[in-house]
């Protein structure tokens, strides 16, 4: 009885202490002290997000499966060193081809500036839609910055600290996007379902709108720069008696498979509500 | 002391593997809960008052990783540390399945506080498909995982504590 009594203390003071520092994380008194603790956190997390992806592509990517096979033929007389040595370089490899490919991107548009940053994380909460990147404040990343890859959109900075930021989603329920459809020159707002799909609406029922056509950021409400390529249009929901239309889209990004982003650095947006997380 | 000592990078390693590992392994949208399952397995060690802490230790590493309100995800694992500890001395304590029975109600209760946080701060969030394809998958997972986390709990406590032996 004597501890349980105790133990029922013991949470109560600990509930207590961590009411107080949600309290203090709520009024923004914390940030200097979670941006000290991050910076160690980051450097783990980089070390082992960069781990993950090689393994992944060597496990996932039936090109690199087969080569491997080639590869471990032909270096079966050769040390665990050598072998380390070669895993790491096709990482390397990837990922010049992932910033080959947003150099190409960050090229073709010239009027933005772009830096770089790695995937590192995704939101521990399985109910928030975000990712971490490894650079942050220190870099020059600010909240609202948009964070895209040569395929288009992923989201936008949120929550900033000195060596990581992150991006919400714009599949997060609470991400909202003007987008503009291509063909159809018509506007709509891109409203991410919480069972993960994509839908655009708010999209003008006069307007004709085609499977397959290209849906890209309008620029309204100054959140996100104009022409960003969003998704394609998947299906049409129109139904005469609403006031509207609504389409379901693929989006451009494989947002499982994101290992660098490129963030819009001269893009200012309008401030973030307050409200957002 | 030194069990802190080993609590805090554990923890810390923990919350960095749930954020970068277990993000790509997903059963639908859920997945094993790393410091969920270290809080739960080391209560059930007999270490409930601890537990606490590391629930508090390992929530706060959680939160700094999430989008979560600092603090929420730390009330929600020393709730469940103590709901836990309430299991202490009971008839049942000894039983085999124990751990998945606690681990059962822990998970559910973990992430029920969780949705509860998320509703808190105004985002939309829909319960049924909440519970299909976050809470009873990553229950599941945890359940899974809860007998050889519960072992290693064990195991550690004997390493940390050995048990004294009257010669």
């Amino acid at each position: 009885m004597r501890r349980s009594t105790s133990q029922a203390i013991i949470a109560v003071t600990l509930i207590l202490l961590a009411t107080g520092l949600l309290v203090l994380s709520l009024s923004g008194h914390l940030a200097p002290l979670q941006g000290l603790i991050l910076h160690p956190l980051s450097g783990v997390q980089s070390w082992i997000a960069l781990r993950v992806a090689a393994t992944r592509e060597l496990l996932f990517s039936p090109r690199d499966i087969a080569s491997l096979r080639e590869e471990i033929a032909r270096l079966e007389s050769e040390v665990t060193r050598l072998q380390q040595e070669i895993i790491s370089l096709r990482e390397q490899a990837a990922e010049a081809e992932i910033l080959a490919a947003l150099l190409d991107y960050a090229r073709a548009q010239p009027e933005s500036s772009y830096k770089a940053a790695n995937v590192i994380g995704q939101d521990v909460s399985p109910f928030l839609r975000s990712i971490w990147i490894n650079a942050g404040s220190d870099t020059g990343f600010s909240r609202g910055m948009p964070v895209i890859t040569q395929r288009g959109l992923v989201g936008r900075i949120v929550e900033v600290f000195p060596t990581m930021a992150r991006v919400q989603l714009i599949t997060d329920p609470e991400a909202s996007v003007n987008v503009k459809l291509q063909q159809s020159r018509t506007d709509g707002l891109l409203a991410p379902q919480l069972n993960g799909e994509l839908w655009v609406d708010l999209i003008d029922q006069t307007a004709t709108v085609s499977q397959g056509e290209l849906v890209l950021t309008s620029g309204l409400g100054g959140k996100y720069p104009t022409d960003i390529p969003v998704g394609q249009i998947l299906n049409v929901r129109r139904r005469d008696y609403e006031l509207f239309q609504q389409a379901v889209i693929q989006p451009s990004v494989d947002f499982d498979d994101i290992d660098i982003v490129l963030v819009i650095t001269n893009f200012h947006p309008l401030p973030l509500e307050h409200s957002a997380p | 002391m030194i069990v802190y000592l080993i609590a805090v990078p554990l923890l810390a390693l923990l919350a960095v593997i749930q954020s970068t590992i277990l993000s790509h392994l997903e059963l639908f949208e859920g997945r094993p809960d790393l410091i969920l399952l270290a809080v739960v397995g080391w209560s059930l060690a007999g270490r409930a008052e601890e537990a606490m802490v590391w629930g508090m230790i390992g929530g706060l590493f959680l939160d700094l990783l999430s989008g979560l309100p600092f603090g929420s995800s730390a009330i929600a694992l020393i709730l469940v540390a103590f709901l836990v500890s309430l299991s202490e001395g009971r008839f049942w304590e000894a039983h085999l399945l124990m751990p998945l029975g606690v681990t059962l109600v822990a998970s559910l209760t973990f992430h029920i506080l969780g949705m509860g946080a998320v509703l808190l701060t105004g985002r939309a969030l829909d319960p049924s498909l909440a519970l299909t394809r976050v809470i009873l998958p990553s229950t599941f997972l945890n359940l899974v995982l809860a007998l050889p986390t519960s072992q290693l709990a064990e195991g550690l406590r004997d390493r940390l504590f050995p048990p004294e032996v009257e010669i």
